[in-house]
């Protein structure tokens, strides 16, 4: 019995010898995968339905005012790029309000965070790149409709010249409306990590707040103090992107207009809580993976 | 209906952080009103606060948050199981919970959206818009129930509802009143106060309200009946 040894049999396992690829490619894997799924894509079918009926949702409108454009010859849109998208805040805040909870509570819920920050990837690094991901998604899903009316348009006869410069601004303050939208759903949805929680504090925070917003606008309007109305337009992303897109030509309509300096006053409000955001997400990510 | 449920469901909604919530809209629709009643000098200033954001807005989402506090988290987290084995009948779960949702509704969303009416001038159209409350409010929690007990997006859905259908579908094609809960609480407002509008007609908005209300506390009893279990997608 005492001359039993063991034996560890060389079954031909290798290690890994190829090369190695850096945090970018981590990063840009993420980002990716996040894109993706933001819009339940690589993901079951039923997480599918909703992204995609949003967007349906946002896009149509579109199709038809093109199509009335073809029809009855227009010398211009009949509701423009900024103008359309404020028309739709509702469905673009939904689908921001419903997918952060996607990118950002689950990984926190069930605590696969902590399987991300194994690998070479710091805690702020993996808050920016699910930032990055939920942006992008809410500016694909601003940039379709808007698009659509842009070559729609274009085909129907407007003139190049015209539309081509309205077109672009309109897009870069997509760009900052999409960073501060996903911003603010981001860092909401790393706080409340129930999903309905996050869904409903978000609407709160964006259509409830815009709403209030808007009635002192027109209340504003109605008696003629403007600095109120300003002022007041800096609570809420949609008023800060439909201020700047009237102010800035961008196909816009705003119930208060900005004078003098306010459209600098509010493209720094949208950095700056933009800015705040991304850092308390950051922050809230370090907390969560060092635990 | 089952006292214990109905102390657990209690316990349930008011022992969380998402209670608060619930409470902050209708205190801050209030606060608002009241700014906008001190600073506006037209005195009718105030009354969009109820007809664009109370009614429309805090009412329904206080009940979306109601019911799904009642049954979302156990639904989320699959401890529904547990209460599902107990030899209650589904139907009485329903009711147990719907009864609490429907409470927590009226007390503070139809209570918020009187007293900012209240503030905002009162008289008899404070009356009309707390009628058509107590009415949507109540069809309100039972549509949101049988929701949270069909899909795990009950809130997702039931803001697609709200916000796309009632909102925004409802400001573009008047048709969409005949099939709009908000609007036929307020043609029951209409009723007491002629200052509110009637959309639709007073049979079919008590009727409508009364077969939705019916039909959803039925339905999610139904649905708790035939309960699968799915994975977090």
């Amino acid at each position: 019995m005492s001359d039993r040894s063991g034996v560890i049999h060389d079954i031909g396992y290798r290690g890994y010898d190829g090369p190695r690829e850096g945090t970018r490619s981590l990063v840009l894997s993420l980002y990716v995968t996040g894109l993706r799924h933001a819009f339940g894509l690589g993901r079951s079918g039923r997480s599918k339905v909703l992204p995609f009926l949003l967007l349906g949702l946002g896009t149509l409108p579109a199709v038809i005012v093109v199509g009335v454009v073809t029809f009855i010859n227009f010398g211009s849109l009949p509701v423009s790029y900024a103008a359309y998208l404020s028309q739709i805040q509702m469905l673009v805040t939904l689908f921001a309000a419903a997918q952060a909870p996607v990118l950002v509570s689950r990984d926190l819920r069930h605590r696969s965070i902590v399987l991300y920050l194994a690998r070479p990837l710091s805690p702020a690094l993996f808050a920016v790149t699910r930032w990055a991901s939920l942006a992008s998604a809410i500016l694909l899903f601003t940039v379709l409709p808007t698009l659509v009316l842009y070559v729609g348009g274009l085909l129907a006869g407007l003139d190049f010249g015209d539309e081509t410069p309205i077109f672009l601004r309109s897009l870069a303050l997509q760009v900052v409306l999409a960073a501060v939208l996903a911003g603010i759903t981001g860092l909401i949805s790393a706080w409340a990590l129930r999903r309905g929680f996050a869904v409903v504090a978000s609407i709160v925070v964006l259509i409830v707040v815009a709403g209030v917003v808007r009635i002192i606008q027109e209340i504003c309007s109605y008696e003629d103090i403007s600095t109120v109305g300003e002022l007041a337009g800096l609570f809420s992303p949609w008023t800060l992107h439909n201020g700047l897109a009237v102010a800035w030509d961008a196909g816009g309509r705003a119930v208060v207009e900005l004078h003098d300096a306010w459209p600098v006053v509010y493209l720094a409000t949208a950095l700056v809580v933009w800015a705040a955001c991304v850092a308390l997400l950051v922050r809230r990510f370090v907390k969560v993976g060092s635990r | 209906m089952n006292g214990t449920i109905l102390k657990l469901a209690a316990q349930a909604l008011l022992g969380r952080r998402r209670f608060w919530l619930l409470v902050a809209l209708p205190l801050a629709l209030i606060g608002l009103t009241v700014l906008i009643r001190a600073l506006s000098s037209d005195p009718d200033a105030a009354w969009p606060m109820v007809s664009f954001l109370g009614f429309p807005l805090v009412l329904p989402l206080v009940a979306i948050l109601a019911a799904s506090s009642v049954l979302g988290p156990e639904v989320d987290d699959g401890s529904i199981v547990y209460l599902l084995a107990k030899p209650v009948s589904r139907h009485a779960v329903a009711i147990s919970k719907w009864v609490v949702a429907w409470a927590a509704t009226l007390v503070v969303g139809s209570l918020g959206v009187l007293v900012a009416a209240l503030v905002a001038g009162g008289g008899s159209e404070a009356a009309g818009w707390l009628v058509a409350a107590l009415v949507a409010g109540t069809t309100y929690s039972a549509l949101f129930l049988a929701l949270s007990a069909f899909t795990r997006h009950a809130v997702v859905v039931g803001l697609i509802f709200v916000l796309i259908w009632e909102g925004l579908a409802g400001g573009f094609l008047s048709g969409v009143a005949w099939l709009s809960i908000g609007q036929w609480g307020i043609q029951v407002g209409h009723a007491v106060s002629s200052e509110l509008d009637a959309p639709v007609n007073l049979p079919w908005a008590l009727l409508a309200s009364l077969v939705v209300t019916v039909g959803g506390v039925w339905f999610a009893g139904d649905r708790l009946r035939s309960f699968a279990l799915t994975g977090d997608e």
